[in-house]
């Protein structure tokens, strides 16, 4: 079992054609892995190489792109055999980019790598009005907020989205992650969030290291 | 070419990017409309910024006809007019798509770009500008490129001006002296980047390498040819070519060295060798982002220069030039961060680079980026007159 497993995230970690993966993971099933097993010793594993890959600047955008495209299709075998209440999620991540800004290269990256890796998502797209972040974290009760600006002309955005919900009273019941090009961890401190992440693996991998406190 | 204290706005350029001396070290920068209706918002004089040109008028009728053609900010602020004199091959899809609005809410608008893009626009007031998002585009497989190849035929006679007549183009080519004359090339990345959109046409090399082999060739093809005539012509009075591409981000290239030498660098020494040929060495790349994981490749492609060395994604002119020497010139990298910040911290980030860049000369100063919506006129002003005085090598 353990052969096949090493197998797909070592082919994932190399991006190797992806049937070649599909098939290996066809195989593990018809051994009777676990899904849950394939997913995590195989599939997420393989993922984590592709995240340390692309820090080490081994691995750039259009392989990040391939890596959440591969996982999609291996989903596509795996979802019909997972009982909905069996699937461990990481967590739930409320994300968008913020009104006045309609960039979304960015948060959608994020938004593959973080489902790949196990995360629930509901992305509310771009231009997102503050009250309407607010209104989902009250709703959704999200483990993390995405907040996404590119440009230095919307970055203060964020700002009024954490006034937002300071104001609700919900600051203290979500960690906030800025994301974007422009935004610095001066910024970050200034404006009181979480954290700043300037590319999508090192937020998920944070996202990862906030779910296991 | 004069001697220094007697030169050209032209000159200055030429001999910056051949490494060679200059009385004045050029200063470049790029605006966006939406930064000058700010300016002029806040004191920017029309009248000494606009310029009027007698064309004819409008309407298809025989009259020539005073009319508005944009900003000179170069004369007003004392930059160098790094675009100067364009070589005039078009380089779009012939026939264009129809520019048009195909959809609005209240607060957007949807249209047809020039290039069969659909992007959709806020709806907002003049300095709150966005880049648009773009929400589909004309190229996703081969059966489209086919399709849109077709209007991608380099021999089209629309591509020249109606009045190209050789001799003339020469003579105003020849008289030019208010900055570099230069042909613009939309590197191949640029060009896939725009015609499928960034996620696609980077997973397009892993997912439909076919189609990425077929485009870089029919590329590669289409430059050539688009420009055999301009370029064989104008020769090396060409100053410099533009070569647009936008290919990184803050962690680096899109497309790994790999890739890049794969799919992108084959091409691109077919089209500097073509240009090489032609005399024209000096080919100037423009792309934001952390460039420094490829810049090996960049230099073997044919490529000379870069420029605007974006310091928040890591860039630093005076590492590029340690590690490089004058196998690139460079140009920018002045921290638009730091300017935006006025007093110490801009006199400081000129005085970090510009000295060291004066002394080594094959560069030309400027921000790191076109000078971003933040930086108000005021701002812009203190950073003119500071860099002004310190361009002068004497």
């Amino acid at each position: 079992m353990k052969d096949i497993l090493d197998k797909i995230a070592h082919n994932f970690a190399n991006l190797e054609n992806s049937n070649q993966i599909s098939k290996l993971v066809n195989e593990a099933l018809e051994e009777q892995i676990p899904v849950f097993e394939i997913l995590e010793k195989g599939l997420r594993k393989g993922l984590e190489e592709v995240g340390r890959k692309f820090e080490a600047k081994q691995y750039f955008l259009a392989e990040l792109l391939y890596a959440a495209s591969i996982m999609e299709e291996v989903m596509t075998i795996l979802r019909p055999r997972l009982k909905s209440e069996t699937i461990k999620k990481e967590g739930l991540i409320v994300l968008g980019t913020v009104r006045g800004d309609i960039h979304d290269i960015g948060k959608n990256i994020f938004k593959m790598l973080a489902e790949a890796a196990g995360f629930e998502i509901h992305d509310l797209g771009v231009d997102v009005e503050p009250e309407k972040f607010t209104e989902m974290v009250k709703e959704k009760k999200p483990n993390v907020l995405g907040l996404s600006a590119l440009l230095t002309t919307t970055i203060p955005e964020m700002r009024i989205v954490i006034e937002e919900l300071k104001k609700a009273g919900l600051r203290d019941k979500v960690k906030v992650l800025l994301g974007g090009n422009a935004v610095t961890e001066e910024f970050r401190k200034e404006i009181g969030a979480d954290a700043a992440v300037d590319d999508a693996v090192k937020g998920v991998e944070l996202c990862k290291e906030w779910m296991s406190e | 070419m004069k001697e220094p204290e007697t030169m050209t706005p032209r000159e200055r350029v030429v001999n910056a990017i051949h490494f060679k001396k200059v009385d004045v070290l050029p200063w470049y920068e790029s605006y966006y409309p939406d930064a000058v209706l700010r300016w002029l918002s806040e004191g920017l004089p029309a009248h000494k910024t606009m310029k009027i040109e007698w064309k004819l008028r409008p309407g298809r009728i025989m009259i020539n006809y005073p009319m508005f053609a944009g900003f000179d900010l170069y004369s007003f602020f004392g930059t160098t007019n790094l675009w100067g004199l364009v070589v005039p091959v078009d380089e779009g899809p012939i026939p264009r798509f129809k520019q048009m609005k195909i959809g609005e809410t209240e607060r957007y608008e949807e249209y047809i770009m020039e290039t069969g893009a659909i992007a959709r626009r806020l709806k907002t007031k003049y300095w709150g500008y966005t880049m648009p998002q773009f929400v589909d585009f004309p190229v996703k497989d081969m059966k489209t490129w086919e399709h849109y190849k077709k209007r991608l035929n380099p021999e089209d006679p629309r591509r020249y001006p109606a009045d190209w007549e050789k001799d003339a183009y020469i003579k105003i080519f020849e008289e030019y002296q208010e900055g570099s004359t230069r042909l613009g090339i939309t590197g191949f990345y640029g060009f896939g980047a725009e015609l499928m959109g960034i996620p696609n046409f980077n997973l397009a090399f892993y997912k439909n390498p076919e189609l990425i082999s077929e485009m870089a060739s029919y590329w590669e093809y289409f430059t050539i040819e688009r420009i055999r005539d301009a370029v064989e012509t104008l020769k090396d009075r060409i100053d410099m070519v533009f070569w647009w591409e936008d290919m990184a981000s803050k962690h680096g290239p899109n497309i790994s060295p790999k890739l890049y030498k794969e799919f992108l660098l084959p091409h691109y020494k077919k089209v500097t060798e073509f240009l090489n040929k032609c005399e024209i060495n000096r080919i100037l790349m423009d792309s934001d982002g952390n460039l420094n994981p490829i810049l090996d490749l960049v230099i073997e492609a044919g490529i000379t220069g870069t420029w605007p060395l974006e310091v928040n994604s890591g860039m630093d002119v005076r590492e590029v030039r340690k590690k490089y020497g004058n196998k690139l010139f460079l140009g920018g990298n002045l921290d638009k961060r730091e300017i935006a910040k006025g007093g110490e911290a801009l006199r400081n980030e000129i005085d970090s680079k510009l000295p060291v860049m004066k002394q080594s000369g094959g560069y030309i100063a400027g921000l790191d980026h076109t000078v971003p919506l933040d930086i108000g006129l005021e701002r812009f002003k203190e950073y003119a007159d500071y860099l002004k005085k310190n361009l002068p090598l004497s």
